[in-house]
Protein backbone atom coordinates (compact mmCIF):
# COMPACT_ATOMS: atom_id res chain seq x y z
CA UNK A 1 0.00 0.00 0.00
CA UNK A 2 1.55 2.99 -0.88
CA UNK A 3 -0.28 6.52 0.68
CA UNK A 4 0.97 10.30 -1.21
CA UNK A 5 -1.15 13.03 0.53
CA UNK A 6 -2.28 15.21 -2.83
CA UNK A 7 -3.25 18.39 -0.92
CA UNK A 8 -4.02 20.01 2.51
CA UNK A 9 -5.86 22.88 2.95
CA UNK A 10 -7.15 23.61 6.46
CA UNK A 11 -8.67 20.50 7.32
CA UNK A 12 -9.35 19.09 4.27
CA UNK A 13 -6.85 16.42 3.30
CA UNK A 14 -6.82 14.13 0.15
CA UNK A 15 -4.57 11.22 -0.05
CA UNK A 16 -4.41 9.15 -3.16
CA UNK A 17 -3.80 5.36 -2.01
CA UNK A 18 -2.03 2.59 -4.64
CA UNK A 19 -2.52 -1.01 -4.08
CA UNK A 20 -0.35 -3.05 -6.80
CA UNK A 21 -2.59 -6.04 -8.78
CA UNK A 22 -0.26 -8.25 -7.58
CA UNK A 23 -1.28 -7.53 -3.65
CA UNK A 24 -5.18 -7.74 -5.22
CA UNK A 25 -4.15 -11.18 -7.10
CA UNK A 26 -2.74 -12.57 -3.52
CA UNK A 27 -5.71 -11.94 -1.74
CA UNK A 28 -8.05 -13.00 -4.51
CA UNK A 29 -6.15 -16.34 -4.69
CA UNK A 30 -6.38 -16.86 -0.54
CA UNK A 31 -10.41 -15.85 -1.80
CA UNK A 32 -10.43 -19.04 -3.97
CA UNK A 33 -8.86 -20.90 -2.11
CA UNK A 34 -11.50 -20.66 0.56
CA UNK A 35 -13.96 -20.68 -2.07
CA UNK A 36 -12.97 -23.87 -3.06
CA UNK A 37 -13.59 -25.88 -0.15
CA UNK A 38 -17.47 -24.75 -0.32
CA UNK A 39 -18.08 -24.06 -3.92
CA UNK A 40 -20.66 -26.74 -5.51
CA UNK A 41 -20.76 -26.91 -9.35
CA UNK A 42 -22.17 -29.22 -10.90
CA UNK A 43 -19.62 -31.77 -12.85
CA UNK A 44 -17.42 -31.52 -9.82
CA UNK A 45 -17.15 -33.00 -6.59
CA UNK A 46 -17.25 -30.86 -3.69
CA UNK A 47 -13.79 -29.52 -3.38
CA UNK A 48 -12.70 -31.05 -6.40
CA UNK A 49 -12.98 -27.90 -8.41
CA UNK A 50 -9.69 -26.67 -10.42
CA UNK A 51 -9.00 -23.05 -9.10
CA UNK A 52 -8.55 -21.95 -12.51
CA UNK A 53 -11.66 -22.87 -13.25
CA UNK A 54 -13.33 -21.12 -10.58
CA UNK A 55 -11.71 -17.69 -11.10
CA UNK A 56 -13.09 -17.86 -14.53
CA UNK A 57 -16.81 -18.33 -12.57
CA UNK A 58 -16.83 -16.04 -9.79
CA UNK A 59 -13.09 -13.85 -10.18
CA UNK A 60 -15.31 -10.81 -11.49
CA UNK A 61 -17.38 -10.65 -7.89
CA UNK A 62 -14.82 -12.37 -5.66
CA UNK A 63 -12.68 -9.20 -7.05
CA UNK A 64 -15.30 -6.50 -6.52
CA UNK A 65 -15.63 -7.82 -3.12
CA UNK A 66 -11.84 -7.65 -2.41
CA UNK A 67 -11.46 -4.65 -3.73
CA UNK A 68 -14.31 -3.65 -1.51
CA UNK A 69 -12.75 -4.74 1.76
CA UNK A 70 -9.47 -3.24 0.76
CA UNK A 71 -10.41 -0.01 0.31
CA UNK A 72 -12.50 0.16 3.64
CA UNK A 73 -9.24 -1.80 4.76
CA UNK A 74 -6.54 1.08 3.29
CA UNK A 75 -8.44 4.05 4.22
CA UNK A 76 -8.78 3.36 8.18
CA UNK A 77 -5.11 2.35 7.99
CA UNK A 78 -4.12 4.97 6.13
CA UNK A 79 -5.89 7.35 8.35
CA UNK A 80 -4.52 5.59 11.52
CA UNK A 81 -1.01 5.58 10.51
CA UNK A 82 -1.20 9.46 9.93
CA UNK A 83 -3.13 9.57 13.13
CA UNK A 84 -5.70 11.70 12.40
CA UNK A 85 -9.22 11.38 12.95
CA UNK A 86 -11.95 11.80 10.18
CA UNK A 87 -15.04 13.97 11.24
CA UNK A 88 -16.92 12.70 9.17
CA UNK A 89 -16.91 9.01 6.89
CA UNK A 90 -14.03 9.65 4.46
CA UNK A 91 -15.57 10.45 0.59
CA UNK A 92 -13.99 7.87 -1.49
CA UNK A 93 -13.40 8.41 -5.73
CA UNK A 94 -13.13 5.72 -8.07
CA UNK A 95 -13.69 5.81 -11.36
CA UNK A 96 -16.00 3.34 -12.82
CA UNK A 97 -13.25 3.44 -16.21
CA UNK A 98 -10.35 1.93 -13.71
CA UNK A 99 -12.55 0.21 -11.46
CA UNK A 100 -13.20 -2.29 -14.67
CA UNK A 101 -9.85 -2.89 -15.50
CA UNK A 102 -8.71 -3.08 -12.05
CA UNK A 103 -11.70 -5.62 -11.27
CA UNK A 104 -9.80 -8.09 -14.03
CA UNK A 105 -6.34 -8.13 -12.44
CA UNK A 106 -4.56 -5.61 -15.39
CA UNK A 107 -4.82 -2.31 -12.70
CA UNK A 108 -3.20 -1.30 -10.13
CA UNK A 109 -5.79 0.09 -7.67
CA UNK A 110 -5.69 3.31 -6.78
CA UNK A 111 -8.06 5.63 -5.33
CA UNK A 112 -8.26 9.11 -3.71
CA UNK A 113 -9.52 9.20 -0.51
CA UNK A 114 -11.03 12.88 0.76
CA UNK A 115 -12.03 13.93 4.15
CA UNK A 116 -12.00 16.64 6.95
CA UNK A 117 -10.01 16.12 10.02
CA UNK A 118 -11.42 16.50 13.40
CA UNK A 119 -9.54 20.07 14.12
CA UNK A 120 -6.40 19.75 16.69
CA UNK A 121 -6.80 22.09 19.60
CA UNK A 122 -5.48 22.49 22.90
CA UNK A 123 -7.67 22.15 26.07
CA UNK A 124 -7.77 26.02 27.37
CA UNK A 125 -7.26 25.47 31.31
CA UNK A 126 -10.78 25.39 32.46
CA UNK A 127 -9.40 27.43 35.89
CA UNK A 128 -10.26 30.59 34.39
CA UNK A 129 -13.82 30.32 34.12
CA UNK A 130 -16.01 31.71 36.60
CA UNK A 131 -19.64 31.16 36.69
CA UNK A 132 -22.42 32.62 38.91
CA UNK A 133 -25.17 30.07 40.04
CA UNK A 134 -28.08 31.71 40.40
CA UNK A 135 -29.80 30.63 43.46
CA UNK A 136 -33.02 31.59 44.59
CA UNK A 137 -33.45 31.24 48.57
CA UNK A 138 -36.79 30.20 49.74
CA UNK A 139 -38.10 32.65 51.59
CA UNK A 140 -40.51 31.40 54.41
CA UNK A 141 -43.13 33.13 53.61
CA UNK A 142 -43.00 31.46 50.18
CA UNK A 143 -43.36 27.92 52.13
CA UNK A 144 -46.25 29.97 54.34
CA UNK A 145 -48.24 31.00 51.08
CA UNK A 146 -47.51 27.59 49.74
CA UNK A 147 -49.36 25.86 52.70
CA UNK A 148 -51.82 28.55 52.84
CA UNK A 149 -52.97 27.16 49.39
CA UNK A 150 -52.81 23.68 50.33
CA UNK A 151 -54.70 24.42 53.42
CA UNK A 152 -57.19 26.35 51.78
CA UNK A 153 -58.08 23.84 49.16
CA UNK A 154 -59.25 21.60 52.41
CA UNK A 155 -61.19 24.39 54.68
CA UNK A 156 -63.82 23.04 57.08
CA UNK A 157 -66.98 25.18 57.85
CA UNK A 158 -69.03 25.25 61.18
CA UNK A 159 -72.37 26.33 60.59
CA UNK A 160 -73.19 29.25 62.55
CA UNK A 161 -75.40 29.46 65.59
CA UNK A 162 -79.41 29.99 65.02
CA UNK A 163 -80.60 33.11 63.72
CA UNK A 164 -76.84 34.09 62.97
CA UNK A 165 -76.78 36.72 59.82
CA UNK A 166 -74.28 36.06 56.73
CA UNK A 167 -70.88 37.21 56.34
CA UNK A 168 -68.57 37.69 53.75
CA UNK A 169 -66.35 34.32 53.43
CA UNK A 170 -69.36 32.39 54.94
CA UNK A 171 -70.59 29.35 53.49
CA UNK A 172 -74.46 29.95 52.37
CA UNK A 173 -76.76 26.30 51.55
CA UNK A 174 -79.76 27.85 49.75
CA UNK A 175 -81.69 26.77 46.78
CA UNK A 176 -82.62 29.55 44.32
CA UNK A 177 -84.98 29.89 41.25
CA UNK A 178 -83.96 32.06 38.46
CA UNK A 179 -86.87 34.38 36.73
CA UNK A 180 -86.37 36.54 33.60
CA UNK A 181 -89.49 38.59 33.12
CA UNK A 182 -91.52 36.10 35.71
CA UNK A 183 -90.76 33.12 33.32
CA UNK A 184 -88.10 30.68 34.85
CA UNK A 185 -85.07 30.40 32.48
CA UNK A 186 -82.82 27.30 32.01
CA UNK A 187 -80.16 26.10 34.43
CA UNK A 188 -81.45 28.99 37.00
CA UNK A 189 -82.46 26.92 39.71
CA UNK A 190 -80.76 24.69 42.08
CA UNK A 191 -81.75 22.68 45.57
CA UNK A 192 -79.16 23.14 48.11
CA UNK A 193 -76.38 24.74 46.49
CA UNK A 194 -73.07 25.78 48.52
CA UNK A 195 -72.47 29.24 47.46
CA UNK A 196 -69.13 31.15 48.85
CA UNK A 197 -69.46 34.31 49.55
CA UNK A 198 -66.99 36.91 49.12
CA UNK A 199 -65.35 34.47 46.10
CA UNK A 200 -67.23 36.33 42.92
CA UNK A 201 -67.67 33.24 40.92
CA UNK A 202 -71.48 34.38 40.50
CA UNK A 203 -73.29 36.72 38.74
CA UNK A 204 -71.98 40.28 40.10
CA UNK A 205 -74.42 41.45 42.71
CA UNK A 206 -75.42 38.15 43.36
CA UNK A 207 -73.13 37.10 46.48
CA UNK A 208 -73.60 40.85 47.77
CA UNK A 209 -77.15 40.94 48.32
CA UNK A 210 -76.88 37.21 50.45
CA UNK A 211 -75.05 38.52 52.74
CA UNK A 212 -76.88 39.23 56.23
CA UNK A 213 -79.30 36.34 55.37
CA UNK A 214 -80.28 33.96 58.33
CA UNK A 215 -81.38 30.70 57.75
CA UNK A 216 -84.64 29.56 57.11
CA UNK A 217 -84.38 33.32 55.33
CA UNK A 218 -86.55 33.74 51.74
CA UNK A 219 -85.54 36.54 49.98
CA UNK A 220 -86.02 37.72 45.99
CA UNK A 221 -82.97 39.19 45.22
CA UNK A 222 -82.87 40.95 41.33
CA UNK A 223 -79.58 41.21 39.55
CA UNK A 224 -78.83 41.51 35.97
CA UNK A 225 -76.66 39.22 33.96
CA UNK A 226 -73.37 41.24 32.47
CA UNK A 227 -73.06 41.81 28.92
CA UNK A 228 -70.13 39.29 28.06
CA UNK A 229 -71.78 36.54 30.00
CA UNK A 230 -71.10 33.27 28.51
CA UNK A 231 -74.83 32.11 27.91
CA UNK A 232 -75.66 34.09 25.01
CA UNK A 233 -79.44 34.11 25.71
CA UNK A 234 -79.22 35.21 29.07
CA UNK A 235 -76.75 37.91 28.75
CA UNK A 236 -77.50 41.29 29.44
CA UNK A 237 -81.04 40.43 30.72
CA UNK A 238 -82.13 41.62 34.23
CA UNK A 239 -83.53 38.69 36.71
CA UNK A 240 -85.21 38.04 39.68
CA UNK A 241 -83.81 34.98 41.88
CA UNK A 242 -86.45 33.60 44.49
CA UNK A 243 -84.05 32.28 47.54
CA UNK A 244 -84.57 30.32 50.38
CA UNK A 245 -81.53 29.91 52.85
CA UNK A 246 -80.89 26.44 54.60
CA UNK A 247 -77.57 27.00 56.32
CA UNK A 248 -75.08 29.61 57.32
CA UNK A 249 -71.65 28.13 58.05
CA UNK A 250 -68.90 30.09 58.86
CA UNK A 251 -65.51 29.11 57.73
CA UNK A 252 -63.08 26.95 60.15
CA UNK A 253 -59.52 28.60 61.16
CA UNK A 254 -56.96 28.08 59.07
CA UNK A 255 -54.70 26.43 61.47
CA UNK A 256 -51.38 25.63 60.46
CA UNK A 257 -50.40 22.77 63.11
CA UNK A 258 -48.84 19.88 63.85
CA UNK A 259 -52.22 18.21 63.79
CA UNK A 260 -53.30 19.50 60.37
CA UNK A 261 -50.08 18.47 58.95
CA UNK A 262 -50.81 14.94 60.39
CA UNK A 263 -53.86 14.59 58.83
CA UNK A 264 -51.93 15.22 55.53
CA UNK A 265 -49.98 12.01 56.81
CA UNK A 266 -46.73 14.30 57.74
CA UNK A 267 -45.08 13.62 60.85
CA UNK A 268 -45.30 17.17 61.99
CA UNK A 269 -46.03 20.65 60.81
CA UNK A 270 -41.78 21.34 59.99
CA UNK A 271 -41.97 18.26 58.37
CA UNK A 272 -44.71 19.30 56.03
CA UNK A 273 -42.71 22.54 55.54
CA UNK A 274 -39.88 20.87 54.65
CA UNK A 275 -41.12 19.09 51.99
CA UNK A 276 -42.67 22.21 50.83
CA UNK A 277 -39.57 24.03 50.99
CA UNK A 278 -37.77 20.88 49.02
CA UNK A 279 -40.58 20.99 46.46
CA UNK A 280 -39.84 24.68 45.66
CA UNK A 281 -36.18 24.11 45.65
CA UNK A 282 -36.15 21.37 43.06
CA UNK A 283 -38.38 23.30 40.85
CA UNK A 284 -36.33 26.16 40.93
CA UNK A 285 -32.73 23.83 40.63
CA UNK A 286 -33.63 22.75 37.60
CA UNK A 287 -33.86 26.28 35.97
CA UNK A 288 -30.69 26.74 38.10
CA UNK A 289 -28.60 24.29 36.56
CA UNK A 290 -29.83 25.21 33.06
CA UNK A 291 -28.64 28.57 33.43
CA UNK A 292 -25.40 27.56 34.71
CA UNK A 293 -24.54 25.03 31.71
CA UNK A 294 -25.69 27.88 29.66
CA UNK A 295 -23.40 30.46 31.46
CA UNK A 296 -20.74 27.61 31.11
CA UNK A 297 -21.40 26.74 27.54
CA UNK A 298 -21.21 30.61 26.96
CA UNK A 299 -17.85 30.59 28.39
CA UNK A 300 -16.30 27.84 26.72
CA UNK A 301 -17.10 29.11 23.37
CA UNK A 302 -15.91 32.04 23.75
CA UNK A 303 -12.41 30.64 24.90
CA UNK A 304 -11.98 28.30 21.34
CA UNK A 305 -12.25 29.71 17.94
CA UNK A 306 -10.74 26.70 15.50
CA UNK A 307 -11.59 26.28 12.35
CA UNK A 308 -14.34 23.41 11.88
CA UNK A 309 -14.96 20.49 9.29
CA UNK A 310 -17.67 22.64 7.09
CA UNK A 311 -18.93 19.10 6.61
CA UNK A 312 -20.22 18.57 10.22
CA UNK A 313 -21.63 22.07 9.98
CA UNK A 314 -23.13 21.41 7.31
CA UNK A 315 -25.05 18.55 8.58
CA UNK A 316 -25.79 20.28 11.80
CA UNK A 317 -27.09 23.03 10.26
CA UNK A 318 -29.12 21.14 7.37
CA UNK A 319 -30.87 19.60 10.57
CA UNK A 320 -31.78 22.97 11.75
CA UNK A 321 -32.47 24.54 9.22
CA UNK A 322 -35.32 21.41 8.28
CA UNK A 323 -36.97 21.78 11.65
CA UNK A 324 -36.93 25.17 11.36
CA UNK A 325 -38.69 24.83 8.11
CA UNK A 326 -40.85 22.12 9.19
CA UNK A 327 -42.02 24.54 12.16
CA UNK A 328 -42.53 27.78 9.93
CA UNK A 329 -44.45 25.42 7.22
CA UNK A 330 -46.66 23.84 10.65
CA UNK A 331 -47.32 27.53 11.65
CA UNK A 332 -47.71 28.80 8.57
CA UNK A 333 -45.48 32.00 8.66
CA UNK A 334 -42.81 32.86 6.59
CA UNK A 335 -39.68 34.88 7.36
CA UNK A 336 -41.44 38.05 6.89
CA UNK A 337 -43.71 37.74 9.43
CA UNK A 338 -41.43 37.07 12.36
CA UNK A 339 -39.57 40.21 10.90
CA UNK A 340 -36.34 38.90 8.91
CA UNK A 341 -35.13 37.66 5.66
CA UNK A 342 -34.87 33.82 4.82
CA UNK A 343 -30.99 34.90 4.20
CA UNK A 344 -30.81 36.36 7.66
CA UNK A 345 -32.44 33.64 9.13
CA UNK A 346 -30.20 31.41 7.85
CA UNK A 347 -26.74 33.40 8.74
CA UNK A 348 -28.35 33.21 12.25
CA UNK A 349 -28.73 29.47 12.35
CA UNK A 350 -25.65 28.66 10.76
CA UNK A 351 -23.93 30.49 13.36
CA UNK A 352 -25.75 28.72 15.94
CA UNK A 353 -24.55 25.10 14.22
CA UNK A 354 -21.03 26.39 14.15
CA UNK A 355 -21.64 27.24 17.69
CA UNK A 356 -22.91 23.61 18.18
CA UNK A 357 -20.23 21.92 16.13
CA UNK A 358 -17.52 23.61 18.67
CA UNK A 359 -19.19 22.52 21.69
CA UNK A 360 -19.26 18.99 21.33
CA UNK A 361 -15.83 19.03 19.92
CA UNK A 362 -15.18 20.89 22.71
CA UNK A 363 -16.78 18.84 25.38
CA UNK A 364 -16.37 15.14 23.55
CA UNK A 365 -12.57 16.01 24.02
CA UNK A 366 -13.02 17.11 27.70
CA UNK A 367 -15.21 13.78 28.14
CA UNK A 368 -11.96 11.71 26.79
CA UNK A 369 -9.82 13.49 28.75
CA UNK A 370 -11.43 13.15 32.08
CA UNK A 371 -12.03 9.70 31.24
CA UNK A 372 -16.21 10.56 30.92
CA UNK A 373 -18.19 7.67 29.89
CA UNK A 374 -21.85 6.28 30.31
CA UNK A 375 -22.65 3.50 31.68
CA UNK A 376 -25.33 0.86 31.49
CA UNK A 377 -27.76 2.28 33.33
CA UNK A 378 -26.94 5.40 33.25
CA UNK A 379 -28.48 4.48 29.27
CA UNK A 380 -31.37 2.80 31.17
CA UNK A 381 -32.67 5.58 32.72
CA UNK A 382 -32.30 8.12 30.02
CA UNK A 383 -33.98 5.25 27.91
CA UNK A 384 -37.25 5.08 30.77
CA UNK A 385 -37.18 8.69 30.70
CA UNK A 386 -37.54 8.71 26.75
CA UNK A 387 -40.32 6.15 27.00
CA UNK A 388 -42.33 8.52 29.50
CA UNK A 389 -42.66 11.04 26.74
CA UNK A 390 -44.83 8.63 25.18
CA UNK A 391 -47.45 7.29 27.21
CA UNK A 392 -48.85 4.58 26.41
CA UNK A 393 -46.27 3.50 23.58
CA UNK A 394 -43.63 2.86 26.18
CA UNK A 395 -42.88 -0.67 24.89
CA UNK A 396 -42.40 0.43 21.38
CA UNK A 397 -40.07 2.76 22.70
CA UNK A 398 -37.98 0.22 24.25
CA UNK A 399 -38.26 -2.04 21.21
CA UNK A 400 -36.97 0.83 19.02
CA UNK A 401 -34.17 1.29 21.25
CA UNK A 402 -33.12 -2.31 21.79
CA UNK A 403 -33.04 -3.16 18.00
CA UNK A 404 -31.13 0.17 16.70
CA UNK A 405 -27.68 0.53 18.18
CA UNK A 406 -27.77 3.85 15.87
CA UNK A 407 -30.58 5.52 18.51
CA UNK A 408 -29.44 4.46 21.39
CA UNK A 409 -26.27 5.85 20.62
CA UNK A 410 -28.06 8.92 20.06
CA UNK A 411 -29.51 8.60 23.40
CA UNK A 412 -26.45 8.02 24.91
CA UNK A 413 -24.48 11.68 23.71
CA UNK A 414 -27.03 13.75 26.09
CA UNK A 415 -26.38 11.86 28.91
CA UNK A 416 -22.55 11.98 28.06
CA UNK A 417 -23.06 15.82 27.68
CA UNK A 418 -24.69 15.92 31.63
CA UNK A 419 -21.68 14.05 32.53
CA UNK A 420 -19.02 16.32 31.06
CA UNK A 421 -20.67 19.07 32.26
CA UNK A 422 -20.62 17.65 35.64
CA UNK A 423 -17.17 17.30 35.93
CA UNK A 424 -16.32 20.73 34.70
CA UNK A 425 -18.74 22.17 37.10
CA UNK A 426 -16.67 20.69 39.49
CA UNK A 427 -13.63 22.28 38.31
CA UNK A 428 -14.21 25.38 37.77
CA UNK A 429 -14.72 28.40 40.31
CA UNK A 430 -19.08 28.26 41.00
CA UNK A 431 -20.11 31.01 42.91
CA UNK A 432 -23.62 31.17 44.32
CA UNK A 433 -25.08 34.54 43.93
CA UNK A 434 -28.67 35.49 45.33
CA UNK A 435 -31.30 36.42 42.86
CA UNK A 436 -35.08 36.81 42.72
CA UNK A 437 -37.27 34.45 41.49
CA UNK A 438 -38.31 36.76 38.52
CA UNK A 439 -34.78 36.84 37.58
CA UNK A 440 -33.99 33.05 37.55
CA UNK A 441 -37.01 32.50 35.57
CA UNK A 442 -36.33 34.91 32.70
CA UNK A 443 -35.35 33.70 29.37
CA UNK A 444 -32.15 34.06 27.80
CA UNK A 445 -32.28 35.92 24.72
CA UNK A 446 -30.47 33.29 22.35
CA UNK A 447 -31.71 29.89 22.06
CA UNK A 448 -29.66 27.40 23.85
CA UNK A 449 -27.27 24.47 22.85
CA UNK B 1 -16.31 -19.54 -39.83
CA UNK B 2 -19.66 -19.13 -42.19
CA UNK B 3 -20.52 -22.32 -42.11
CA UNK B 4 -23.61 -22.63 -40.10
CA UNK B 5 -23.82 -26.42 -39.87
CA UNK B 6 -20.92 -26.37 -37.46
CA UNK B 7 -22.68 -24.78 -35.38
CA UNK B 8 -25.35 -27.74 -34.92
CA UNK B 9 -22.67 -30.40 -34.91
CA UNK B 10 -21.04 -28.87 -31.32
CA UNK B 11 -23.52 -28.65 -28.97
CA UNK B 12 -21.29 -27.80 -25.81
CA UNK B 13 -18.41 -28.17 -24.11
CA UNK B 14 -17.91 -31.05 -21.84
CA UNK B 15 -17.31 -28.54 -18.10
CA UNK B 16 -16.72 -31.86 -15.65
CA UNK B 17 -13.85 -32.44 -13.42
CA UNK B 18 -12.93 -35.21 -15.99
CA UNK B 19 -13.04 -33.25 -18.97
CA UNK B 20 -11.37 -30.86 -16.68
CA UNK B 21 -8.46 -33.24 -16.36
CA UNK B 22 -7.98 -34.53 -19.76
CA UNK B 23 -7.68 -30.30 -20.74
CA UNK B 24 -3.92 -31.36 -19.59
CA UNK B 25 -3.61 -33.71 -22.49
CA UNK B 26 -4.31 -30.71 -24.65
CA UNK B 27 -7.98 -32.51 -24.93
CA UNK B 28 -10.93 -31.15 -25.19
CA UNK B 29 -14.65 -32.80 -24.61
CA UNK B 30 -18.00 -31.79 -26.65
CA UNK B 31 -21.45 -32.77 -26.62
CA UNK B 32 -21.93 -33.36 -30.28
CA UNK B 33 -25.02 -33.68 -32.41
CA UNK B 34 -25.72 -38.22 -32.98
CA UNK B 35 -25.40 -37.86 -36.59
CA UNK B 36 -22.21 -36.27 -36.23
CA UNK B 37 -19.14 -37.94 -37.72
CA UNK B 38 -15.68 -37.75 -36.62
CA UNK B 39 -14.53 -35.75 -39.69
CA UNK B 40 -17.47 -33.19 -39.23
CA UNK B 41 -16.19 -32.50 -35.66
CA UNK B 42 -12.87 -32.21 -36.60
CA UNK B 43 -14.02 -29.54 -39.30
CA UNK B 44 -15.98 -27.85 -36.92
CA UNK B 45 -14.09 -27.78 -34.52
CA UNK B 46 -11.00 -26.66 -36.67
CA UNK B 47 -13.31 -23.93 -38.25
CA UNK B 48 -15.00 -22.75 -34.64
CA UNK B 49 -12.01 -22.21 -32.35
CA UNK B 50 -9.07 -21.82 -35.45
CA UNK B 51 -7.05 -24.34 -33.88
CA UNK B 52 -5.60 -27.87 -35.22
CA UNK B 53 -7.49 -31.05 -34.48
CA UNK B 54 -4.91 -34.25 -34.14
CA UNK B 55 -7.21 -36.47 -33.74
CA UNK B 56 -11.32 -37.16 -32.28
CA UNK B 57 -12.59 -40.23 -30.30
CA UNK B 58 -16.07 -40.22 -30.24
CA UNK B 59 -18.80 -42.20 -28.11
CA UNK B 60 -22.58 -42.37 -27.34
CA UNK B 61 -23.83 -42.28 -23.78
CA UNK B 62 -26.85 -44.50 -23.77
CA UNK B 63 -29.98 -42.14 -21.67
CA UNK B 64 -30.77 -44.60 -18.89
CA UNK B 65 -34.18 -45.65 -18.66
CA UNK B 66 -36.28 -43.61 -15.79
CA UNK B 67 -39.66 -44.44 -13.99
CA UNK B 68 -41.62 -40.94 -13.06
CA UNK B 69 -44.63 -41.82 -11.54
CA UNK B 70 -45.20 -45.19 -12.46
CA UNK B 71 -44.51 -44.00 -16.52
CA UNK B 72 -41.45 -45.38 -18.20
CA UNK B 73 -39.20 -42.73 -20.36
CA UNK B 74 -36.02 -43.18 -21.46
CA UNK B 75 -33.46 -40.34 -21.59
CA UNK B 76 -31.88 -39.37 -25.12
CA UNK B 77 -28.48 -40.21 -26.05
CA UNK B 78 -25.71 -38.35 -25.78
CA UNK B 79 -22.83 -38.10 -27.92
CA UNK B 80 -19.91 -36.64 -26.93
CA UNK B 81 -16.07 -36.15 -28.64
CA UNK B 82 -13.01 -36.04 -27.31
CA UNK B 83 -10.86 -34.02 -29.26
CA UNK B 84 -7.18 -33.81 -28.98
CA UNK B 85 -5.83 -30.76 -30.32
CA UNK B 86 -2.19 -30.81 -32.22
CA UNK B 87 0.71 -29.62 -30.04
CA UNK B 88 0.73 -25.59 -29.05
CA UNK B 89 -3.28 -25.23 -29.88
CA UNK B 90 -5.65 -24.66 -26.96
CA UNK B 91 -9.28 -23.71 -26.34
CA UNK B 92 -10.98 -21.62 -23.80
CA UNK B 93 -13.82 -23.92 -23.40
CA UNK B 94 -15.51 -21.75 -20.78
CA UNK B 95 -15.88 -18.36 -22.59
CA UNK B 96 -18.05 -19.79 -25.25
CA UNK B 97 -18.51 -19.99 -28.84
Amino acid sequence: MQVTETSTEGLKRELKIVITASELAEKLDAYLEDLKGRAQIRGFRPGKVPKAHLKKLYGKSAMAEIVNTVIGETSNKALEERSEKAAMQPQIKLSDEDAEKILSGDLDLAYDLSYEIVPEFELAPVDGIAIERPVVEVADSEVEERLTQIAEGARSYVAREEGAAAQNGDRLTISYLGKIDGEPFEGGADDRAAIFLGQGRFIPGFEEQLIGLKVGDKKVIEVTFPEDYQAKHLAGKPATFDIEVFEVAAPGELKLDDDWAKTLGMDSLDALKDIVKQQIESQNGGQTRQKVKRQLLDALDAQYSFELPATLVEQEFNAIWGQVEAEMKAAGKTFEDEDTTEEKARADYRKIAERRVRLGLVLSKFGEREKVQVNEQELQRALIERARQFPGQEKAVFDFYRRDANALASLQAPVFEEKVVDVLLGLIKVTDKTVTKEELFKDDEEPAV
Amino acid sequence: MTNLKHYDIIRTPVVTEKATIQAENNKVVFDVAKTATKPEIKAAVEQLFSVKVKSVNTLVRKGKTKRFRGIIGTQSNVKKAIVTLEEGHSIDITTGL
